[in-house]
């Protein structure tokens, strides 16, 4: 590969291209395109530049296309090839090039002036932040390892850090954000350590203010909504036997989740039942909304967020972002808190999503920190609490057999009987209290949670068989059955392709991920470093697409369900703002679509003024404004259209009543226009998994790092 | 004259830099705050709500003649004219948006048409106070400063709190012109000395003041006539316009039975926390011990267990207060500061002054609201940033008035975030006036009493915690009706008279600091 195709102006869609490098040269090629192609297109290349640490430490300004190969390097070690990822340096001379790399964090700029990594972090190597046995943190550990800087490059650095102010994106205006500013502001007022702090205090506060608007089913009997539902489960948890959970007077909003929420149910009844015994009492209590009680349920949501989603978001940012500075993690904590969707709909509409998220989330975290027994503890806990984590179910499956694969037939098969081991053991521990009941409820539990004689939608959900209803009344031609399993066909179709190349990634690499022995190399052994899968990366992608899958075209679908597309979705977001990179874009358009599909039901709720306050906000705070996206891009068309016809559709609501003929046609019209957008955003997931994945080649274990 | 063109001329030297109409952290602020104060439209209202929507509704379907005539609500207009033509403007959209709202009924209507329109006037009357503070923010002399103050204004929690939630509309009327100010909310009343003698000094009058002799007196006539003129003719237009109907219908008398209203007690439904909070702690206090002390309490004073409602409050042990006096010593204690800024009319001197004079109509006034404890923040505020003797007597009194305010929303849904929303200010607030302020080296005196109020300042959280939390949990409230009695009274009066302790000592240290220097 010549110096000349470096100079290359990025390209619209830059992963697409590196396979073409990655496969057609060796090994050190790919890398070495890498490091060029995420330095400023300005800047001489790397190769030509004469000293390892300028080149290393210049703002790399990573493309989306650099960071996930950067990330794909994960950290198994090789040290033959370990110069080439970043620098270009001579090889041999691993002490400054260990420097290089990391020196620059703890410049006292670094932290101030730039958004982006200068340097492989620990953690898009695959070094997990809480991983180190001793309970440092990899930030530590590689600070014990650096030199003194040269008196020699005082003046480079000078220099550099001139540069990297001037090229800093903090204050660039496409990267400027109310998020961002707040942030610097907090820093420059001798306030950044107290950051996390108001981060947390400000996210409860909104969270609050949007309870104070309506809920599902307020005042309206005789049934009222899923607030009375929550409210119901921990009334019959409380006073009812273990044994007639799932069968008590079922019409009346009985039990039709998994067991981990008949817990947690009966967790929240107790207190309630001793401030006041009148909120929870059997029967009694149908439709009781004092305000005390109300104040009550919001706060049992808002702790459990607190206890179990907000922790998850955080670890996950610092997983993900662990190399970059506090100030980003902050934004990106705000960012993915502040999604409206989820706060109108657990706050406001009132459910206690979450804690399923939540527990995805931490499931998410264990696997990328390596810890998969506990990860798949906690997506069965999560399956426990809300049956629609199977939404997330195969992408997790194929992830998890692919890492057995990747790590070859002994250490996988081990890793495989753990998998299963606790898998099972969680869900019989989960479900064997209703086994053991006389007579067993099991079956009936299963029968409730998995409602097949329900139709093949409810409500209008901005999926594919809605929007087919409007063509061909498929509910008229099929009884429920044939119409289960022909949206279980259909799913299974539309999970393959993810699924499949997931498994097909795994088994390229198969065998790659056996631990070398650690008589290798010296430098193995200080810091061991875990392993992760090629697939680790893809993660979030097939994540969203199996989750928009079961959404797009399983059965029972509620239009709530976005909730989980949004999630993946929402986590893509915390790579930040890049013009370049789609993936934000794609995350704040899906964001914002989805809250639009749940305008309907929130409308009902009485959470207009909510709905449109907090996703106003949340797209001037993360500083999102569609007209400013790439020129010409499919994505920019997209979103511009879309919001101009989603106003549309708002201010004729607003001023023209419908039809009499349709009086249903304005949520009619919001179905088929989510729905749309949703399909065109599984096609780019499913896409943009094929892209990463791309970026990786079978050939990369000869160039993995040494650390 | 308005508060931000009396400021001296900014001393920047060169053409004046052409601002942006709202620079971006202006921008942010102002989206943060109207944000927020939308998510809490459908929060709790006072009955305040249904007062002014009565007026909407009185002044948009009777003749001015009939405004201070009306009584079908028991809401009647009673604040000053121009209060009343705002409400008749605000009630054209309203009749257009949902004529229910102007209409007059003894019931009342609270639907969600008038929710949002009402609360959406008083976001947008928050717009004059934001444009205020703007413009008396650019032309400071300290433009870093300011900012934080003029943010912790415009997102001060008091409003927050009284306006939005609990619902007035305040914020517009810090922006005005004075007189007009003055005709709008009577409550300004009491900063009109100040005002005055300011006026007087700096603008009517020279800079030196020649000795007093019939022929200086002449020379000083001469001078100050014409300024005195243009002043005074301003002052009455305005007075005019805004009461001159009245006086030609010969209502001047109704309306200023309306407006002043003195057949109310000393203390309101719950005890501002003034002076007058104190002392009727202190008779309280009293009448415990009166058989130890050997003191004999008045029959009326025992029985009037109402005590803390609407009306006469009357004392077992100590004298009765009676409105004479708290006049006699509101005006006293203002002639004391109104001396200070005759002998030093600068600008500095002149907000002090400003700022204690409200401060004594709250402390000793008669039937003091404790809303009015914004009149004392909002102009201390503007002083927070000169030292840090000042910026400690902010801090306290800042703590003291709002948390006097929270009782206001006694509702369990707003609690939480009267709560956070006031702590969070008070960090953003203190945190960065605290790097900005200049600190002189502690003495010892000053070390000690600075541990004493920091130990004030922490028994909040804890008076907090024993009022929502413990003291409903130790009566059985939560969830429940509420019962009467014996202790009902005790959490608002513990707050009261916790939260006056605060407001006096920041009085005394603002009277110190005035006087001394």
């Amino acid at each position: 590969m010549d110096g000349s195709e470096c100079w290359l102006p990025f390209p619209p869609l830059p992963v697409a291209v590196i396979p073409g490098f990655a496969r057609s040269s060796g090994r050190n090629t790919f890398t070495e395109s890498t490091a060029t192609m995420s330095a400023r297109p300005t800047s001489p290349p790397v190769g030509a530049s004469s000293s390892s640490a300028s080149a290393s430490a210049r703002p790399m300004n990573p493309h989306q296309a650099s960071l996930h190969a950067l990330r794909l390097r994960d950290a198994s070690v090789n040290p033959a090839s370990s110069s080439s990822a970043f620098s270009t340096r001579t090889p041999g001379s691993p002490r400054s090039s260990r420097r290089s790399i990391f020196e620059s964090e703890t410049e006292p700029d670094s932290e101030i002036y730039s958004p982006r990594p200068r340097y492989p972090s620990t953690s898009e190597l695959g070094f997990p932040l809480f991983d180190q046995p001793d309970g440092r943190r990899a930030g530590s550990t590689t600070s014990s390892l650096r030199a003194p800087s040269p008196l020699a490059n005082r003046k480079e650095g000078r220099e550099r850090r001139r540069r990297r102010k001037e090229e800093g994106t903090l204050r660039g205006e496409e990267h400027d954000s109310m998020a961002r500013r707040w942030v610097r502001w907090m820093a420059r007022s001798g306030l950044g350590s107290w950051t996390g702090v108001c981060v947390l205090g400000g996210v409860t506060l909104v969270k609050w203010a949007v309870g104070l608007s309506g809920y599902s089913g307020e005042g309206k009997p005789p049934m009222f909504g899923d607030y009375e539902a929550q409210r119901h489960w921990m009334e019959i948890t409380l006073h009812l036997p273990l044994r007639r959970w799932y069968s008590y007077d079922l019409p009346y909003w009985g039990l039709d989740y998994p067991p981990l929420t008949a817990y947690v149910s009966y967790l929240c009844a107790l207190p309630a039942h001793l401030l006041s015994p009148r909120w929870v009492a059997l029967d009694s209590s149908r439709g009781y909304e004092s305000p005390s009680s109300r104040v009550y349920m919001r706060l049992t949501v808002l702790l459990l967020d607190l206890a179990i989603y907000i922790p998850a978001v955080w670890w996950f940012v610092r997983l993900r972002l662990g190399g970059r500075s506090r100030r980003t993690q902050t934004i990106a904590l705000l960012t993915i808190l502040l999604q409206p969707a989820l706060i109108l709909i657990d706050n406001g509409h009132f459910q206690y999503n979450s804690v399923m998220l939540g527990l995805t989330i931490l499931a998410l975290n264990c696997f990328l920190s390596n810890r998969d027994v506990l990860g798949a503890v906690l997506f069965c806990l999560s399956l426990g609490f809300k049956q629609m984590a199977l939404y997330y179910a195969p992408g997790v499956f194929v992830y998890l057999l692919g890492k057995c694969v990747w790590l070859g037939p002994r250490q996988g098969r081990a890793l495989f009987l753990r998998l299963a081991l606790s898998t099972l053991l969680t869900l019989t521990l989960l479900f064997a209290p209703f086994a053991l009941t006389r007579p067993p409820q099991l079956a009936q539990v299963l029968r409730r949670i998995f409602p097949l004689a329900r139709g093949l939608f409810e409500d209008k959900v901005a999926n594919f068989w809605c929007a087919l209803n409007v063509v061909i009344k498929l509910r008229e031609l099929a009884p429920p059955e044939t119409l289960a399993k022909l949206a279980l066909a259909a799913t299974a179709l539309a999970i393959a392709p993810a699924c499949a190349h997931v498994l097909a990634l795994s088994w390229g690499a198969r065998g790659e991920g056996e631990t070398p022995r650690p008589s290798s190399t010296p430098r193995t052994t200080t810091i061991p470093a875990p392993a992760l899968p090629p697939t680790a990366t893809l993660l979030p992608y097939a994540l969203l697409s199996t989750s928009l899958s079961f959404f797009l075209f399983s059965f029972q679908v509620h239009e709530k369900s976005i909730l989980l597309p949004l999630l993946p979705l929402s986590l893509l977001l915390a790579d930040g703002k890049d013009p370049h990179a789609q993936e934000w874009a794609w995350a704040v358009l899906g964001n914002n679509v989805g809250v639009f599909s749940m305008w309907p039901l929130l409308k009902k709720d009485r959470q207009g003024m909510p709905y449109g306050a907090l996703t106003l906000f949340w797209n001037y705070l993360v500083g999102y404004d569609p007209r400013k996206l790439p020129s010409g891009s499919f994505i920019k068309v997209l979103s511009l259209a879309s919001y101009a016809l989603i106003l549309l559709l708002h201010a004729s609501e607003l001023l023209l009543p419908p039809p009499a003929r349709y009086p249903d046609l304005y949520p009619l019209l919001n179905v088929l226009l989510s729905g749309a957008v949703f399909g065109l955003l599984w096609l780019w997931g499913m896409r943009r998994q094929l892209e990463v994945g791309w970026a990786y080649s079978p050939k990369s274990a000869d160039l993995r790092l040494d650390l | 004259m308005s508060l931000s063109s009396i400021k001296p001329p900014p001393t920047a030297s060169g053409p004046p830099k052409r601002e942006p109409w709202l620079t971006t952290s202006e921008r942010d602020i102002l989206i943060l705050s109207t944000f927020l104060k939308s998510l809490l439209f459908p929060a709790y209202r006072s009955t305040d709500f249904e007062v002014h929507r009565n007026w909407l509704a009185i002044t948009r379907s009777l003749p001015l003649s009939k405004w201070y005539l009306e009584d079908t609500s028991e809401w009647t207009l009673d604040y000053p004219p121009f209060f009343a033509h705002f409400e008749s403007l605000l009630s054209y959209p309203a009749r257009w948006l949902d004529p229910r709202i102007t209409a007059i009924s003894e019931k009342g209507f609270d639907g969600w048409s008038a929710v949002a329109y009402q609360r959406t006037t008083v976001l947008l009357a928050e717009l004059v106070l934001g444009a205020a503070l703007l413009r008396f923010m650019r032309s400071s002399r300290d433009p870093q400063t300011m900012r934080i103050i003029a943010a912790s204004l415009f997102l001060h929690p008091g409003f927050l709190i009284v306006d939005h939630i609990h619902f007035q509309s305040r914020p517009v009327l810090s922006g005005f012109l004075f007189a007009v100010l003055l005709n709008f909310k009577h409550i300004y009343a009491y900063l009109a000395l100040p005002y005055f003698v300011y006026l007087l000094r700096s603008y009517c009058l020279p800079a030196n003041l020649p000795f007093p002799s019939p022929a200086g007196l002449r020379q000083l006539l001469e001078h100050a006539a014409p300024n005195l003129l243009k002043l005074g003719s301003a002052v009455l237009a305005a007075f005019a316009v805004s009461l001159g109907p009245w006086v030609v219908m010969g209502q001047l008398g109704q309306v200023g039975s309306r407006l002043f209203p003195f057949q109310r007690g000393l203390n309101h439904a719950y005890w501002a926390p003034n002076a007058w909070a104190l002392y009727t702690f202190m008779d309280r206090v009293l009448l415990k011990f009166a058989s130890r002390l050997s003191l004999t309490p008045r029959a009326h004073g025992i029985a009037s267990s109402s005590r803390g409602l609407v009306g006469d409050t009357a004392f077992a042990i100590l004298p009765t207060i009676q409105p004479a006096h708290t006049f006699a010593l509101t005006l006293g204690l203002m002639s004391i500061f109104l001396m200070k800024l005759w002998q030093r009319p600068t600008y500095k001197s002149f907000l002090t002054a400003l700022t204690l004079c409200g401060w004594v109509s709250f402390l000793v006034g008669w039937h003091v609201h404790e809303k009015a404890v914004l009149l004392i923040l909002f102009p201390l505020s503007f002083l927070a940033a000169e030292d840090y003797a000042h910026f400690r007597t902010f801090v306290i009194a800042s703590v003291a008035g709002i948390f006097s305010l929270f009782p206001l929303l006694f509702t369990p849904a707003e609690t939480p975030i009267k709560l956070l929303y006031s702590c969070m200010w008070c960090f953003f607030t203190f945190a960065s006036l605290n790097r900005v302020v200049y600190r002189s080296p502690p003495s010892i005196l000053s070390v000690i009493v600075e541990h004493a109020e920091t130990a004030y300042l922490a028994l909040f959280p804890l008076l907090q915690l024993s009022t929502s939390v413990l003291h409903p949990l130790y009566l059985g409230w939560v969830g429940e009706e509420k019962v009467a009695d014996e202790t009902a009274f005790l959490p608002l009066m513990l707050t009261s008279v916790w939260c006056a302790l605060g407001v006096v000592w920041a009085f005394l240290r603002l009277v110190w600091l005035y006087l001394s220097r």
